[in-house]
């Protein structure tokens, strides 16, 4: 286990990224969004567990809050890494040691979370969901942001999730307060997906890793548990996740690359984190939050699910801790 | 003799009663001659009408049935007239109802009509003829409603759009447009500046109605006053005294509000200056605006949809509202709100969006059920906006009177698209009706009457007419192709523009659904209603009198 912020046990961890090459504990950059603001671990040999403040080149004089941290596809290369504070969006191109804040027109967004496109390395493509102010999309490597909000019916964004095929579908899926909505042109409009009633709010979502060909998607909610999605939004289907039927918020969804075909699925719901390996029939609870014991913020698979993997899980007091799928 | 007598003698002579067989000969000449004149006017290779507007200007070229029918045309011929006006009718209609198909109907309606006059002559009873017609209409829809699909994505769009108007480059933008804006986005057609066309998006809502004075603006550059985390007062209301708004400025105030919108009916000079004085304004920026409708019924419809998107109450004139009364509840909200000398907009309103979808579906429900062209534009309108997008479009040509012509294309194809996005497409180019009619044939093999038979014989027949019409423009022989697109099967037809018989749908030819059954229907009842006819009755201008 591995801690950001020590002082404070108060800490909440919002979102995990990592390059591509991150071996816990072992190499590779990853990335905290936290309450605290936005924590940058490098490991450059083995061992090595030091976290550092990724604001400080900002000399702010007090913790920014952080809500989300997205990096390139092409990480290691261009060294590209965008963060979701309350008040805009920040911007480093030297692997998150020194930022730019974005300016925005007032008044401020704020940032719920951010999604890169899986081709940004030609498209340039970001989306930020905002409480208020709806989707904010960039084509321009995150330098200029405009809000395209048309059809989107609900300006509370909580998540959004971007198509594996984006550079052909443009597809992108924004989880609001009320609902879900779709958009099919790389988010210039939005159409709301009907969801059966009382399954909202959105929360998180994830999209099949073969969307294109089988348009399909998980939802969790708030108090009604994880939805599965056909037909690109047409169809749904209740998940019960070990036999509880959404009495938890379900805070995160990870989607193994082989899906649905192998079918895993893992899911954090209130305080524990839930396996499927059979798109959702049955399910095995890895870990659960005895009393006491920090509750858990977010999950992160940096190398995707599969046998074997690590999944970096994140609690509140600023802990991450390491767990092998 | 009295003045009564003298009109009522004076009405009687002015009438010319025209009966058979005269009536239908004439009738059918001036329907073949309006429906011959846009005839050629069918499909994507089609041949241009030129219509002389005065002497004193350049001739315009119409490649649209719709078009043509709003130009002033009168036959010599009174009784010819009268069929030429009678079809007329139903081009200007269609036009005005779908925006497109207007070509379609006239040939269908055509053909309809000479093969039914044909029975007629022969003995069958024209009353009898027109309910089989009926019937066979019956058939007709059901089969296109099988064939309905909808339409998402740039692409389709762009293809449908460029179908209905033939013109590559405004459907390829018009479609861009479409799938941004959504079927009931709001679009305004503007002349552009050179030959290019440009388009614009508006995020947020705005409706007519802008600043009551300059002053209030505070983006001096671009004379706009921009408002951050506005609250609204939405009213009909005028503000005649300064004290009206006391209430109001005491309230923001004390509640810390920083800029509101005030939407009101009026406001005098002093009730402004209230407004504009310099420590009131440091307190808070009130930007006053005119209530948007030229009625109390769009006013109350804008003051709703306003109240909905932004969570407020509408103080209207009519149940008591005064300003002196307003509370803080009765704000509404939003995160951005802009006025300049024309507009006021509202971008991000506070609103309860559970509300806002009830209140779209609502509309969108009375939307469906509106006939009047012009009612179910308004509606749209509205829906539009509280769906929170508009465009811009900027349509350049060549002359202006090119650039007439091309905005009157953009605003039919629009028209066609909002169609084919609320009721889906169908294969274009004649391919749906062929099906159609393959369809009905196989019902009339079932049929043991001979009038009904023979209705359906003349309306499979009818049927045909879009696509033989679409071919001969094109310069194809359809007796030709008309049995190799029988062979290949439901779906097939002819892409002129490639040149071969093949899958429509495939091909990216697509035409809205609701232009097709539009057009089949107005063009049935309008034949029936034309063989039911056998009287004419003219009008003549009563002479002039003069009161020496």
């Amino acid at each position: 286990m591995t801690s950001i912020v020590p002082a404070n046990p108060q800490c909440i961890i919002y979102a995990l990224a990592t390059s591509s090459d991150y071996i816990y504990g072992t190499k590779g950059i990853c990335f905290a969004a936290t309450s605290d603001g936005l924590y940058r671990q490098e490991i450059v040999h083995a061992g090595q567990d030091t976290w550092k403040y990724a604001f400080e080149s900002l000399g702010l004089n007090e913790a920014l809050p952080t809500t989300s941290v997205v990096l390139s596809p092409d990480f290691r290369k261009d060294g590209k890494v965008f963060a979701g504070v309350n008040g805009g969006i920040l911007r480093s191109h030297d692997q998150g040691v020194h930022w730019e804040a974005v300016t925005f027109p007032p008044p401020s967004p704020v940032v719920s979370c951010l999604a890169i496109s899986p081709n940004f390395v030609n498209d340039e493509i970001l989306f930020a969901g905002t409480m208020e102010d709806g989707v904010l999309t960039s084509q321009d490597e995150g330098r200029r942001w405009v809000s395209w909000n048309f059809g989107l019916l609900d300006l509370n964004v909580l998540c959004i999730g971007v198509s594996p095929a984006f550079a052909r579908d443009e597809t992108v899926f924004v989880g609001t307060e009320t609902g879900i909505f779709r958009s099919t042109n790389g988010g210039r409009s939005w159409r709301e997906i009907e969801l059966p009633i009382g399954y909202e709010p959105v929360i998180s979502l994830g999209l099949s890793p073969n969307y294109e060909q089988d348009g399909q998607l998980i939802i969790g909610t708030e108090n009604a548990g994880l939805l599965r999605g056909y037909d690109r939004g047409k169809r749904w289907e209740q998940i019960t996740i070990c036999g509880q039927e959404g009495l938890d918020p379900v805070n995160a969804v990870l989607i193994s690359s082989r899906f649905p075909e192998e079918g895993e699925i893992m899911a954090l719901t209130g305080a524990r984190i839930c396996r499927s390996v059979d798109a959702g029939k049955s399910w095995e609870v890895m870990v659960e939050v005895a009393d006491g014991e920090a509750n858990i913020c977010t999950i992160a698979a940096p190398r995707g699910l599969g046998p074997g993997h690590p999944i970096l899980i994140g609690s509140l007091g600023g802990k991450i801790t390491l767990l092998r799928s | 003799m009295t003045s009564e007598k003298k009109r009522k003698q004076q009405t009687a002579i002015q009438r010319r009663v025209i009966f058979l067989p005269r009536s239908q000969q004439a009738m059918q000449a001036g329907i073949n001659q309006m429906i011959n004149l846009v005839r050629p006017t069918l499909g994507p290779l089609p041949r241009y009408v030129c219509n002389a507007k005065d002497i004193n200007r350049q001739p315009e070229r119409l490649d649209c049935g719709g078009i043509i029918a709003r130009r002033v045309i009168q036959i010599q011929d009174k009784d010819m007239d009268m069929g030429a006006m009678f079809s007329r009718h139903l081009l200007w209609h269609l036009y005005d109802t779908v925006g497109d198909g207007t070509t379609t109907a006239g040939v269908i309606f055509q053909k309809l009509y000479n093969e039914g006059l044909r029975l007629i002559t022969a003995g069958w009873n024209p009353m009898i003829l027109r309910k089989n017609l009926e019937k066979g209409l019956q058939i007709v829809l059901e089969s296109l409603r099988k064939q309905t699909k909808p339409i998402e994505g740039k692409e389709q769009l762009s293809h449908l759009a460029q179908t209905i108007c033939y013109d590559p480059a405004l459907g390829k933008i018009i479609g861009e447009i479409f799938d941004t804006i959504g079927e009931y986005g709001r679009l305004e057609l503007r002349d552009g500046q050179g030959r290019e066309l440009v388009r614009e998006y508006v995020e947020g809502m705005y409706w007519d109605g802008g600043y009551y004075s300059r002053e209030m603006a505070n983006d001096t550059y671009q004379t706009q006053a921009n408002l951050e985390n506005a609250s609204i007062l939405i009213s009909n209301l005028d503000v005649n005294e300064p004290d009206d708004l006391i209430p109001l400025l005491v309230m923001a105030i004390d509640n810390e509000i920083k800029s509101i919108l005030l939407v009101v009916r009026s406001i005098s000079e002093r009730a402004m200056g209230l407004i504009l004085a310099k420590p009131n304004r440091e307190k808070v920026h009130i930007v006053a605006v005119k209530t948007p409708g030229v009625d109390i019924n769009a006013q109350a419809a804008a003051m709703e949809d306003m109240a909905i998107l932004t969570g407020g109450r509408p103080l209207m004139e009519i149940t008591g509202d005064q300003l002196k009364s307003v509370r803080l509840s009765d704000l509404g909200k939003s995160r951005k709100a802009w006025a300049n000398n024309i507009n006021f907009g509202i971008s991000a309103g506070k609103g309860d969006p559970r509300q806002i979808r009830q209140h779209i579906a609502e509309l969108r429900q009375v939307y469906r059920r509106l006939e009047d062209a012009q009612e179910r534009n308004k509606m749209g309108e509205r829906i539009g906006r509280l769906m929170s997008g508009s465009a811009t479009l900027y349509v350049g040509a060549n002359t202006p009177t090119e650039m007439e012509v091309r905005k009157e294309l953009a605003e039919k194809t629009a028209q066609a698209m909002r169609g084919a996005m609320v009721e889906g497409v169908v294969p274009g180019g004649g391919a749906t009706l062929l099906d159609c009619r393959r369809e009905l044939l196989t019902r009339t093999a079932d049929v043991s009457d001979p009038d009904e038979k023979a209705a359906y014989r003349i309306l499979a027949a009818a049927l045909e007419e879009p696509a033989r019409v679409i071919m001969e423009n094109a310069g194809v022989d359809p007796a030709h192709y008309l049995p190799l697109i029988q062979k290949a099967g439901a779906g097939f037809g002819f892409d002129v523009l490639a040149n071969k018989v093949r899958k429509m749908e495939e091909a990216g030819i697509l035409d809205p659904a609701a232009v097709v059954s539009r057009a089949v229907s107005g063009a049935v009842s309008h034949a029936g209603l034309g063989l039911t006819t056998e009287v004419l009755v003219h009008l003549r201008r009563p002479p002039m009198e003069f009161n020496t």
